[in-house]
């Protein structure tokens, strides 16, 4: 195909925010306008690479190479079966966003849009980027317009919340930085040219003992976008401040960049370290389920309650992600489309209570769903598939994910059952506490149920919710072959004998996939799952 | 061998500055603009003699000054950066009232200065060429007479000059007496002849780290920088920040560059930098923290700047090293020129707090600061992040993990300072609105190519990057 599709999508909002610098600052519907129509045509665009995308190989396809800087700097971008599916997931949720902050951000709105369309290219090009070099550029700068989204527009302790959340995300990049220099030089030294390649350096046999250093590296900076257990103080605090539009896209893509870096980058690169590890990182992915799902139960306020759930949804992903097998692998991915898209729909319910009440504290609300009834149903079933009923999207992917880890380890996943269980009872007191009970603060008395734009931007989410819990197949099908590539890549180390001092280089013919019937069967076991 | 031509650069430069001097007396004060506009013109002349001269290789005074393809190309950059400095001048001197004639006289003689010390290896002309620099420099921080602050810092540079400059040539008088010579290379061959380290050895290149320590301001010879920078006029600033820097840094490059190279006994030496560089990184970004004046703020940032400059040094990659320069140049003149920006008459708003609201009330100038405070950085995808890639990127091929960890994570640091002055300029209520003079276009112009510069080097670097490997490919180690 001669069209570069892949870097029109990428681009395309960057492109689209210099159009802003021609607008009048005063013009604000025209610049609200634009922007939509500018994520609706980037949306349409990526619905054509989810047609065109074949599910039946691994290798990256609607792939662009070009020299950019020499020594292995290229520009050279792809997606496979994972990253389509997110790519699509960010295009979907930006036509929502837009929509969103059309009435809560009255301030500078031209800067608004802008930094908003500049994040989206961030993001996309992470997903999209096979040059380590490229995947970096994007990492850090999508850094820059999230720290001025929180910051500008955000709540009360807005500043301190948004230096926490780039000086915690740049502590682990920073380190990662080194990792990806050290690969580069390992390279280098065993094969005689320079790449920043991704494939180049999944071909790399590693020294153990380099690989725990580079995992490590890699490891932290993925945990703390994830955020797994440890590292997750800055979520809340971001979460909370952010405007409802930024939280969306933090919840809903940001934190996945976290996950999807531990599937492209952390365990493929470093196969060895990671089963050293895994049991470690399992066990972390365990106290966050436990433990975000304690600390959304005490949460007074709303938006953190949110936050926190995402901790715990997050965890289990995690888990999942390290069960690595096939099942367990499809539902992390499936997984976080649907934490994208449930606790992305959840902030904003949160957020259209937020422009009627300028509250967040639980207290302050009760007896919501007499006064809003349209809105009361939507919310409940953005609930309800953040809990996983059956039917909805959350439930699929809960039940892979659990299915999954059960075949690693049965205690883990009898514990992280808890996920669903404690889920269910904080989002339910939740949603009691909120919407039903006696109507007792007269401010609600004056609440106007749903406009036609907000139910115009939840309907799509709605919609996308039932068609995911009932056709899983279509997403899934898309995945296939790439998770299997992954999981071969990965299991690779067991099959050869590292004895040298750095590394060697293996011919690229063994690291092959498996054929296609096998994965043909492989997926008619995971539909059985469903 | 000997080529006059040799001298065209610098001699275009002397000239101008001396036409300076001379029309200085007939030309009013309130005219004195004008004077800029001449010295431009023999920057532009002396940057074609060295464009011309790329490939020519000329010599003169016995190969004492030669114009090889590091020379040309450093000396292009700092007369781009010269001229930059002038265009930011112009309007700036008369709303502070510091249009002297003299100004743009002492500029160009510090110029000279730097031209001379990035075209020899021999310690005495080196020794010339940073003399000529630095009492150029005393004189210009002082520029500002009425100011008590201005006054001091022309001082301390003075007095604290002085003192390094004599560690300087101290140590080159340790050098002479053991190798009876002071040119590098043969210094270089009579150690490796020798092969065994004398005390005066040592005591000698000590001395000169010390003496080119304190010009390119490194923990813990850093003291004079603060001041100086907050009290010099703000293009001198912007000079000081820049210029010295680079050029002591060329002549450490042409030092160490075959020292590390060929001397087997480097170690000591070799981890007296490394410390150096720790040091500097970590003090002087730790000592931005607290600062609350932005000309002191970005002084220590140009501290930090150092350390990582000695990272390229220690790791021997010069084409890195020479990169970081280039687009130092741009980010920090830019910056500088973006406070500028923010002046009127007799008026500089120079704390942090003034800065509230700037983002919103002057969105330009708030845009391109907060992009070459970002570049400084180091984040993608701006000039700045590609020269710290290069240099952690080569210092880790060389195996000097630990130290670019130690790097990594002073620049963390640094984020937060720099982030802190955008903070102020979109993110806090404006406190008292105030009124800037913004009919400046030369400043806008420098503005502009700064931007551009930034820009384009995080980009695609291309034909920079390619002449950068040129240069330091002829050098003879």
């Amino acid at each position: 195909m001669n069209i570069p599709i892949l870097s029109i999508i990428t681009f395309l909002p960057a492109a689209g925010s210099l159009l802003f610098i021609f607008i009048n600052r005063k013009q604000k519907n025209l610049i609200r306008y634009t922007a939509l129509f500018i994520g609706i045509i980037n949306f349409i665009l990526s619905l054509f690479l989810f047609f065109q995308f074949s599910g039946q190989t691994g290798d990256p396809q609607f792939v662009e190479k070009a020299e950019w800087m020499g020594y292995g700097i290229q520009y050279h971008i792809g997606i496979d079966g994972i990253s389509l599916l997110l790519v699509l997931l960010t295009t979907f949720l930006m036509p929502i966003v837009i929509l969103s902050s059309w009435n809560s951000i009255q301030e500078k709105v031209k800067e608004y849009h802008i930094f908003m369309l500049l994040l989206v290219t961030g993001i996309l090009g992470v997903f999209v980027s096979l040059n380590l070099f490229l995947f970096y550029v994007f990492w850090e700068a999508m850094l820059i317009p999230m720290y001025f989204l929180i910051g500008i527009w955000g709540g009360k302790r807005k500043i301190y919340a948004t230096l926490k959340f780039v000086i915690f995300t740049m502590f682990g990049s920073l380190l990662m930085l080194v990792a990806i220099f050290a690969l580069y030089s390992i390279f280098y030294k065993t094969a005689g040219s320079y790449s920043f390649n991704l494939f180049d350096y999944y071909q790399l046999v590693l020294n153990p003992n380099i690989q725990i250093w580079l995992f490590l590296a890699f490891g932290l900076a993925f945990a703390i976008k994830v955020p797994m257990f440890p590292f997750h103080t800055w979520l809340p605090d971001a979460h909370v401040e952010a405007p409802t539009a930024g939280s969306v896209i933090l919840a809903g893509v940001l934190l996945k960049m976290g996950t999807y870096g531990f599937l492209r980058f952390a365990l493929p690169l470093f196969p060895d370290a990671a089963k050293k590890f895994i049991p470690y990182l399992a066990a972390l992915s365990l106290i966050g389920i436990i433990y975000g799902a304690l600390m959304a139960l005490i949460q007074k306020d709303v938006k953190s309650l949110v936050a926190y759930s995402s901790v715990s949804h997050m965890g289990l992903i995690m888990l999942a992600v390290f069960a690595l097998n096939l099942e367990s692998l499809e539902g992390a991915v499936y997984q976080m489309l649907n934490h994208g898209l449930s606790t992305g729909a959840l902030f904003l319910c949160v957020g259209i209570l937020y422009e009627r009440a300028h509250t967040r504290l639980i207290k302050d609300y009760g007896g919501v769903s007499r006064q809003m009834p349209v809105f009361a149903a939507f919310f409940l079933i953005c609930m309800l598939s953040s809990v996983g009923l059956p039917g909805l999207n959350g439930f699929v992917g809960e039940v892979l994910c659990l299915f999954g880890i059960f075949q690693s380890s049965k205690l883990l996943a009898i514990l992280g059952v808890s996920t669903i269980i404690l889920g269910a009872a904080y989002l339910l007191w939740m949603y009691q506490r909120v919407m039903q009970g006696p109507l007792e603060n007269k401010k609600i008395m004056t609440f106007k149920d749903l406009n036609k734009r907000e139910i115009g931007f939840l309907v799509p989410i709605i919609i996308l919710m039932f068609f995911m819990g009932i056709f899983p197949r279509p997403f899934l099908r898309k995945m296939d072959a790439s998770v299997h590539k992954l999981l071969n890549q990965i299991h690779r180390s067991e099959t050869y004998f590292v004895d040298k001092e750095t590394a060697i280089i293996i011919p690229e013919s063994a690291s092959g996939i498996e054929s296609d019937s096998q994965i043909k069967e492989k997926g008619i076991e995971s539909e059985n799952n469903e | 061998m000997n080529n006059i031509w040799t001298l065209l650069p610098i001699v275009f430069v002397l000239t101008g500055s001396l036409l300076v001097l001379l029309l200085e007396v007939f030309i009013q004060r309130e005219t004195k603009d004008y004077l800029g506009f001449v010295s431009l013109m023999f920057l532009v002349l002396s940057g074609a003699a060295c464009v011309t001269f790329w490939n020519k290789g000329y010599s003169y005074f016995n190969g004492d000054l030669f114009l090889d393809k590091l020379a040309l190309f450093l000396s292009l950059l700092f007369i781009i950066g010269t001229a930059l400095i002038i265009l930011i001048s112009m309007k700036y001197l008369s709303l502070q009232n510091t249009n002297y004639g003299e100004y743009y006289s002492l500029l160009l003689f510090a110029l000279i200065g730097t031209l001379i010390m990035v075209s020899s290896t021999d310690l005495i002309i080196i020794f010339l060429g940073l003399e000529v620099l630095s009492m150029s420099s005393y004189a210009l921080a002082g520029l500002k007479r009425n100011d008590e602050k201005s006054g001091e810092a022309a001082l301390k540079y003075f007095l604290l000059g002085s003192f390094a400059s004599a560690f300087l040539i101290y140590g080159i008088a340790f050098l002479y007496g053991t190798s009876k010579s002071t040119e590098i290379f043969s210094i270089i061959d009579h150690f490796q002849a020798v092969s065994s380290q004398s005390i005066l050895v040592i005591a000698g290149f000590g001395l000169l780290i010390i003496g080119f320590g304190f010009k390119i301001a490194v923990v813990p010879f850093h003291m004079w920088t603060p001041d100086v920078y907050q009290g010099s006029p703000t293009p001198i600033t912007a000079f000081f920040s820049v210029l010295p820097k680079a050029a002591g840094f060329a002549v450490l490059l042409r030092l160490f560059g075959p020292y590390f190279g060929q001397i087997t006994q480097s170690q000591n030496i070799f981890m007296v930098l490394w410390f150096l560089s720790v040091l500097t990184m970590v003090a002087g970004n730790l000592l931005a923290l607290r600062q609350k004046n932005i000309k002191r703020l970005l002084a220590y940032s140009s501290i930090a700047h150092a350390g990582y400059l000695m990272i390229a040094v220690l790791a021997k990659s010069h084409y890195s090293l020479v990169f970081y320069l280039t687009v130092y140049l741009f980010m920090n003149i830019g910056a500088f020129s973006a406070v500028i920006a923010l002046s009127k008459k007799d008026k500089e708003y120079l704390q942090l707090k003034d800065y509230a609201g700037i983002g919103f009330r002057y969105p330009w100038i708030g845009a391109t600061l907060s992009i070459f405070l970002l570049s400084l950085a180091g984040f993608p995808p701006t000039g700045g992040f590609l020269a710290k890639f290069y240099v952690f990127s080569e210092a880790v091929s060389q195996d000097l993990v630990p130290l670019v960890v130690i790097g990594v994570l002073a620049s963390l640091i640094s984020v937060f300072y720099y982030l802190r002055v955008i903070v102020y300029m979109y993110m806090r209520e404006p406190s008292t609105p105030f009124e800037i003079d913004t009919n400046n276009a030369p400043l806008v112009l420098v503005l502009f190519i700064c931007l551009y510069g930034v820009i384009q080097l995080g980009i695609y670097p291309g034909n920079v990057l390619l002449f950068i490997k040129q240069a330091v490919a002829s050098l003879p180690f």
